[in-house]
């Protein structure tokens, strides 16, 4: 019984942690949050001074350049291809670590939709559709996305990073099986009040159909996302737990720390429970889906319900227990807030994925 | 990640599972029949059917051969306890000395007390006791008064205990004895191992909201023990008790899991008796609690590979106490809200006996608070986990 990451998956969790620490801290994602792009803002205005290393992000459409470029370089993209493509051939466990990595670090940029597209062009694309977009979407020459809601018969809305993507994923027609790969859509941006992304609408372009998208592997792909959602949920929550811990082990009010008050610890302890589960499930799901293990359904649900829960109770504790200043505009409380407000919808919000767990249970 | 038991784990899986079908009566599994007896007898069948089982070598899974054990690994025990619970094997009368004292006295006994105190506990010839509990003294442990004095090699012991599991079953008590007069708080406690078959030493049933009296109280008046028998230094007992509540506290998830997740199922075709399956809000309920159960299954299998990695939980198993005790309570909460306006009958229109899952909704209301309640497991998780100031 071996139930942790390996190793080798521990080290690839810290190079991604670390060089978002070192190259693209809060203060790079408040520039990204802060760029008005999607109103046509000038690229490379300005120079930088308070994000380690960050260039301005603004009029690349949310999706800072040298973010992505690592991306691309470290292999973060590359991870699910396979090797003859140029990936690194890795599974669903690894994307889920660098998906915790990045919700930690409440990191912009279309990686998720990229991962995701890539993944249906592996399971369901022909031999031409691989070859032509697999090793240019591992290398992060292309962007990808991949359509949680819509089709493409009746437009697809708030795709993620859906103006900057060069390929998106989408279902062919509501109700029927089937995906479709479609280039040159046009974009209208879609307003979030979650800065760290990205959103537009999509309409027309050019379809081709996926040709080995059956009712199975759309539902695997469906399975898939929900993991790597899930999994940057449990990221943000563990990380806003995290930081409220730190604050409120200093922060003193009545002459001590208020980390030590009942109250808190035994709210923050409450946390620490919940947000270790949520790691556990997420954990497990990524590897239920990618060893197609029975019960992967009920595991993916399990893990989006609880990643939901934890981010969400987390998230709204950071503000809580950094009182007035964690509701200021400042503080970067809000960026994981508004982030797991966000992802807490999308493939499968609490109501959902409780009621996919009941119709598997009961 | 590699969720597989070996192969030498899962022939051992297939022999326990084959002695289990073979020696577990079929009535002995029948919902009810264990609340249906009173406590002298269900303790007597089940001190039987256990001693059989230690003889057929299913005592003891990870405990070395030499002292009476099975000498197997934690895989192994993960196997025992999973498959014991899911044959319906009966709660062991023993649970005190075999889940606690047992590798307590494995990591810090003395040679003489392994062997000793092992071999026996594990073929129920010896049934332990614990006595921290006081009238004064619950979750303020250290707050204790029993007081053991120095009499040439013994010492003599006045004072009393509570929620002392199997008080009048017991044959011994490991119990915490305040053994430094004029100490205070955690400093000059010391664990003493006492012979409750003496003068000194009388046991009371208490009767539990449930009906049943599994505890009791235990007076001490003048009763002896010999210095010897100190688990741990003497005067360092607060550190013994602490290594010993952390494998109370760490105690295996997968044989709750497979419980839990049992009655799960039974409350569910209780939900489906009374058309309250469909109900949107219950679904919702009980997913919500599924959704706790499923992640006490994957916390077991972490617990179970930090421990195969030889790694020392320590405080990480007041998360462990508090992620089962607590999702255990919430399931049934879940039951009394499907039940609605029959929450409190015997029966249910159709029949359905619901007197055993109400032994189990009683039973929920006791969990938390005992091993540590809930308040001091977050109190440990916050300041000793967390680091958050005292």
């Amino acid at each position: 019984m071996y139930f942790a990451l390996t190793d080798t998956q521990r080290e690839f969790d810290r190079a991604v942690r670390d060089y978002l620490a070192q190259r693209f801290d809060l203060a790079a994602v408040r520039e990204v949050v802060e760029s008005a792009d999607e109103s046509g803002g000038s690229e490379g205005s300005g120079d930088s001074d308070g994000a380690a290393g960050a260039e301005r992000s603004a009029g690349s459409g949310g999706n800072p350049a040298s973010l992505w470029a690592a991306a691309g370089e470290q292999g973060w993209l590359a991870v699910t291809v396979p090797e003859e493509y140029d990936g690194l051939g890795l599974g669903l466990v690894e994307a889920q670590v660098i998906a915790r990595a990045l919700g930690a670090g409440v990191a912009p940029g279309p990686w998720r939709g990229t991962v995701l597209a890539a993944e249906a062009i592996r399971l369901a694309g022909s031999d031409t559709q691989r070859a032509t977009w697999l090793p240019r979407l591992a290398a992060g020459e292309v962007v990808g996305a991949f359509a949680s809601r819509g089709s493409a018969a009746d437009g697809l809305p708030a795709v993620e990073y859906g103006a900057t993507a060069d390929v998106v994923v989408a279902p062919a027609e509501d109700g029927v099986p089937g995906l479709v790969l479609i280039t040159g859509a046009s974009a209208t941006p879609v307003g979030s009040y979650d800065g760290t992304t990205r959103l537009a609408g999509l309409t027309g372009g050019s379809a081709e159909v996926l040709p080995g998208a059956t009712v199975e592997v759309a539902r695997e792909l469906a399975d898939r996302a929900t993991v790597l959602v899930a999994a940057d949920l449990v990221g943000i929550a563990r990380e806003a737990l995290s930081r409220t811990v730190g604050y409120d082990r200093e922060r003193e009010q009545f002459g001590v720390p208020v980390g030590s008050f009942q109250a808190i610890k035994h709210a923050l302890a409450d946390l620490h429970v919940g947000v270790t589960m949520a790691e556990h499930a997420a954990l497990y799901a990524s590897y239920a889906v990618q060893e197609g293990l029975d019960g992967a359904d009920l595991a993916v649900a399990v893990a989006k319900a609880k990643a939901n829960d934890v981010a969400l109770q987390a998230t709204a504790a950071m503000i809580q227990y950094h009182g007035g200043i964690g509701y200021t505009w400042e503080h970067e409380a809000h960026f994981f807030y508004k982030r797991a407000r966000r992802l807490a919808g999308q493939w499968g919000d609490l109501t959902v994925a409780r009621e996919r767990i009941a119709a598997l249970t009961m | 990640m590699d969720l597989t038991f070996t192969p030498a784990e899962e022939e051992f899986r297939s022999e326990l599972r084959s002695w289990l079908s073979a020696h577990i009566p079929q009535e002995w599994t029948r919902p009810g029949f264990w609340e249906s007896l009173d406590d002298d007898e269900s303790f007597r069948l089940r001190r039987d059917w256990e001693r059989d089982k230690a003889d057929a070598g299913f005592a003891g899974i990870q405990w070395p051969i030499e002292y009476g054990g099975r000498g197997g690994t934690p895989g192994m025990k993960a196997i025992y306890d999973e498959e014991t619970v899911r044959a319906h094997a009966p709660r062991t009368v023993n649970p005190l000395g075999l889940a606690f004292l047992a590798p307590t006295v494995m990591a810090i006994g003395t040679e003489a007390q392994k062997k000793e105190i092992i071999g026996p506990l594990l073929r129920n010839e010896v049934i332990w006791c614990q006595g921290f509990s006081e009238p004064g003294a619950g979750s303020d442990l250290a707050a204790l008064s029993t007081k053991g004095i120095r009499d040439g090699d013994d010492f003599v012991v006045n004072g009393q205990k509570v929620w002392t599991t199997n008080a009048v079953h017991g044959d011994k008590i490991f119990t915490m004895v305040r053994t430094e007069a004029g100490s205070a708080k955690h400093r000059g406690i010391s664990m003493l191992l006492i012979d409750m078959d003496q003068p000194g030493v009388t046991a009371r049933p208490l009767r539990q909201m449930s009906g049943a009296s599994e505890f009791g109280e235990v007076f001490f008046d003048d009763a002896r023990v010999p210095a010897v028998d100190c688990l741990g230094e003497i005067g360092d007992g607060w550190r013994t008790a602490m290594l010993l509540l952390s494998f109370e506290r760490g105690a295996s998830g997968i044989s709750q899991y497979t419980e839990f997740r049992r009655q799960y199922d039974e409350i569910v075709a209780v939900a489906r008796t009374l058309g309250r399956d469909t109900d949107p809000v219950i679904r919702n309920e009980l997913a919500r609690v599924l959704t706790e159960l499923e992640c006490l299954r994957l916390h077991s299998m972490h617990v179970l590979t930090q421990v195969e990695q030889g790694r020392d939980l320590g405080f990480e198993a007041s998360m462990t106490k508090l992620q089962w005790s607590e999702t255990f309570q919430d399931l049934w909460e879940v039951y009394d809200q499907i039940l609605g306006a029959d929450a409190t009958l015997d029966t249910l229109p159709d029949g359905t006996d619901l007197r055993p899952l109400h032994a189990q909704a009683m039973w929920s209301r006791s969990v938390t608070i005992w091993g540590g309640s809930s308040q001091v497991q977050r109190t440990i998780t916050a300041e000793r986990v967390l680091g958050l100031p005292r």
